[in-house]
């Protein structure tokens, strides 16, 4: 292989593939990235046998090869290089950068020795063309809400399927759940989405992006943004039928500023630190108001309060970190929030509906 | 019969790549199918799918052409469990509906024991649903640990709590303890069992600490069954045992379900401290002891009958009398005999079983002499061989002499006058003596037939 790059396209590939690069597993070939050339263009990739990403940028190609080198090692070199042509010829097992008064040779591993990269048939699977906004959206609305909990792998996922010609993305880890409508669908889909690959999908966008490609099929499925890929298996097994938890009418419901009801959990939650997050939240139609109270028994305690639209009158407890999180990705100026009763599921949304977005919390018990 | 196709040609490939590369690529795989048409191999995600496909294709072909079988075509596909990802297909998502995620609430404010009351788990946590109680097969060497197991599935943390089984390799804790898991899944579904190895516990608490991760604490005690295997690893790491220490704690104080298993009765771990020891001896401890004679035999037996075999007693007969220490030698043996025979076309006869099982047996040292046996035996007690052989006849070099007198007449069969030659004995009554003591012994006494199996397993590694 003999190839010419320029430095900024191949430090931004290399660190973006680089994250997937693993020491973890017994393969010690998944340290590498593998550099390709694939007709007028470099392709770089990395794999950690559950997610795979590549990217492929532009290069002068005078003799085609491929090599495979440690991540680490090379995404450092190469970040700190000058804005300049890089020059990448392969000896042997070894690499040989030139770039102005730079030169490294980096010892690597032959190519045939690292794994095939999946592909997925694009004839036979489906396809959704997402707005970049609107993917990032999504998905960060529902992946707050994903378990860590290895013992329970269908939680460890967005869920993505069709309901009623949607796809809609749901997410739970057993304590809050969400779910957002994000395109029109024709097609069946029923797909757990690894927690891990959307991050690494999320990280992998830049701005500038148009559209995030979705392609799936039955075990896997694929993101195409611009000229990067990222592959991944899919989580086996059933998602809950959640939709049985969603309350169908709520007691209590408030509709208030959003900026407002963040203040207001913020400042709870200063002094909800020892009690593990633990506010109360009590609503009156009489005053209009929504009070947050919360007590740190060393420190002392606190009770904020907001103007708000009340239909009658309650309590409930939750957790200061779940409520601020869930306020946090909820768009719009204002929100709903409804309840009923200190046990039953809390529903936040925002009162414009075109957000097409929920998220339920479990109250405390108190 | 795929089964051992398979295994056979794992066998071969395994020699043929670095371990790396096998135990990344062919763990976890099978041979589901096989006909005219070709064959079907089972590969657990879509990047062993590619590899096996691209890299791999041609070095299964060949190693099936030296079986004797030229598959048109070969095929992988993904195994999955249960249902799974779908797309373009009718709708309803759950025929089969689980039981829903109940968002519990938690029961006081703290954020902590949040977590302890809540979902049940969906599927159990580790849990292999192939190790049954049906597919266990019972004999004396096993009986208590079976019954004992049984009453424990029956009633989960209520009788022997905690479960602690041991015994050498090979004899079926696992298969038991996993039994066990799986029977109270079945018997009362949602009930969180959760099952681990305790160097899976061991990464995963390092891994904590190293990053600073809180909750771990949390972790395993939000269930309601912790299987834990090969206990022994958790030895002489202080801050872990004192973590397993807490979490044992507090499942055995909420009436929770705790089975262990390990290669050593608790007393005999070494860097165990005394505080985890004394609670693994509180509830039942028992060991699973090699199997005897008919046990092996009706191993051997089920496990054909399970491949579509019927096997010849002469056969299974044979298979136990010369494989004596191990189950899963004895499904090797069983396995490649059965492949063999099929891959020939013949019938898996005793003539077949004796050639073959001459490369088992020539695969690892075979012939003891009686020096070895006398010095292994001398070496356990920390005595010298000359002591063992002398005339002395303090307590604490008899027991030792009696033991080899035993041994030499168990594992090599020498007739009584040669035993009582090979430790300078003139009068071969005392070597009747000695061998009728110790197998007596080893029937009520724990600690000789601890010592007993110690040594042969040493004589036989």
């Amino acid at each position: 292989m003999e190839i010419t790059v320029t430095q900024e396209n191949f430090a931004r590939a290399l660190t973006a593939v680089g994250r997937v690069a693993s020491n973890k597993t017994q393969l010690p070939i998944l340290n590498n990235i593998l550099l390709r050339t694939d007709g007028n263009r470099l392709l770089v990739a990395a794999t950690n046998l559950e997610i795979a990403t590549t990217q492929y940028i532009g290069a002068k190609v005078v003799k085609p090869g491929a090599i495979t080198i440690p991540a680490r090692l090379i995404s450092e070199f190469i970040s700190s290089l000058p804005k300049e042509p890089v020059e990448l010829k392969v000896k042997g097992d070894n690499l040989h950068i030139n770039s102005g008064k730079y030169t490294s040779i980096i010892n690597g591993v032959i190519a045939d020795d690292f794994p095939e990269l999946p592909t997925i048939n694009e004839k036979s699977s489906i396809q959704y063309s997402i707005k970049t906004e609107d993917f990032k959206q999504a998905v960060s609305q529902t992946i707050i809400t994903t378990s860590s909990d290895s013992t329970r792998p269908v939680l460890t996922g967005v869920y993505w399927h069709s309901q009623d010609g949607q796809l809609v993305l749901a997410a739970t880890d057993g304590y809050r759940l969400s779910e957002r409508v994000l395109v029109e669908t024709k097609s069946e889909v029923s797909a757990i989405i690894p927690t891990q690959t959307l991050q690494e999908v999320l990280r992998t966008i830049v701005d500038g992006d148009d559209e995030v490609d979705v392609l799936f099929d039955e075990t896997q499925v694929r993101f195409r943004i611009n000229d990067a890929e990222i592959i991944s298996r899919l989580i086996d097994g059933n998602f809950p039928d959640y939709r049985q938890l969603v309350p169908k009418k709520s007691d209590n419901i408030v509709k208030i500023a959003k900026s407002d009801f963040m203040r207001i959990t913020k400042i709870a939650g200063l002094f909800a630190r020892e009690s593990g997050g633990s506010i109360t939240l009590t609503v009156s139609e009489e005053t209009k108001s929504l009070s947050i109270h919360s007590i740190a028994s060393q420190f002392g305690e606190n009770t904020s309060e907001a103007t708000a639209e009340v239909t009658g009158e309650g309590q409930v407890t939750l957790n200061s970190r779940y409520l601020t999180e869930a306020l946090g990705v909820i768009d719009g100026d204002e929100v709903e929030f409804s309840f009923s009763g200190k046990l039953s599921p809390c529903v936040l949304k925002s009162t414009d509906v075109k957000t097409n977005y929920y998220h339920i919390i479990m109250p405390l018990k108190s | 019969m795929h089964h051992a196709l398979w295994q056979s040609v794992l066998g071969e490939i395994e020699l043929s790549v670095s371990h790396a590369t096998f135990t990344t690529w062919f763990k976890n795989t099978e041979l589901v199918d096989q006909n005219e048409s070709g064959i079907v191999i089972a590969v657990p995600n879509i990047f062993a799918k590619k590899q096996f496909e691209v890299k791999f294709n041609d070095q299964i072909k060949g190693v099936l052409a030296k079986n004797g079988i030229t598959p048109k075509h070969i095929t992988y596909t993904i195994t999955t469990t249960g249902k799974k990802t779908r797309i373009n297909r009718e709708t309803t998502i759950s025929q089969e509906s689980q039981t829903p995620e109940s968002l519990l609430p938690s029961s006081n404010q703290n954020v902590q024991s949040t977590y302890t009351q809540n979902a049940p788990l969906v599927g159990a946590g580790g849990l292999n649903p192939r190790y049954t109680f049906d597919n266990f097969i019972v004999g004396s060497s096993n009986d208590l640990a079976y019954t004992a197991s049984q009453a424990v599935a029956a009633n989960p943390g209520v009788k022997y709590n905690p479960l602690y089984l041991y015994g050498g390799v090979g004899l079926g804790k696992t298969h038991l303890m996993q039994a066990v898991g799986n029977e109270i899944v079945k018997l009362q579904p949602g009930t969180r069992v959760v099952y681990i190895s305790s160097e899976t516990f061991v990464n995963e608490f390092l891994d904590y600490v190293r990053f600073k991760k809180k909750g771990f604490s949390d972790k395993y005690r939000n269930i309601d069954v912790l299987i834990v295997d090969d206990m022994q690893f958790i030895a002489g790491k202080e801050q872990t045992q004192e973590q397993f220490f807490h979490t044992f704690n507090f499942l055995h104080q909420n009436n929770k379900q705790i089975i262990i298993s390990s290669d050593k009765p608790p007393k005999s771990i070494p860097t165990l401290t005394e505080r985890l020891r004394s609670r693994f001896e509180m509830g039942m401890t028992i060991d699973v002891q090699m199997p005897d004679f008919e046990t092996r035999c009706a191993i051997l037996s089920a496990k054909a009958a399970l491949s579509g075999v019927e096997l010849g007693q002469d056969t299974v007969e044979y298979l136990a009398t010369n494989i004596k220490t191990n189950i899963r030698e004895l499904e090797g043996a069983l396995n490649q005999l059965l492949a063999y025979a099929e891959m020939r076309g013949i019938a898996p006869d005793v003539s077949t079983a004796e050639g073959l099982l001459g490369n088992i047996r020539h695969s690892r040292p075979q012939h003891i002499t009686s020096k070895q046996i006398i010095e292994r035996t001398a070496k356990h007690f920390q005595l010298k061989v000359e002591e063992v052989c002398s005339a002395k006849r303090d307590k604490h070099i008899v027991v030792p002499r009696q033991i080899a007198m035993y041994l030499l007449r168990s594992e090599l069969h020498l007739s009584f006058p040669k035993i009582a030659g090979e430790l300078g004995r003139k009068d071969h009554t005392t070597a009747i003596h000695s061998v009728e003591k110790i197998e007596k012994a080893i029937k009520l006494d724990f600690l000789i037939r601890e010592q007993v199996a110690s040594i042969r397993e040493k004589l036989y590694a």
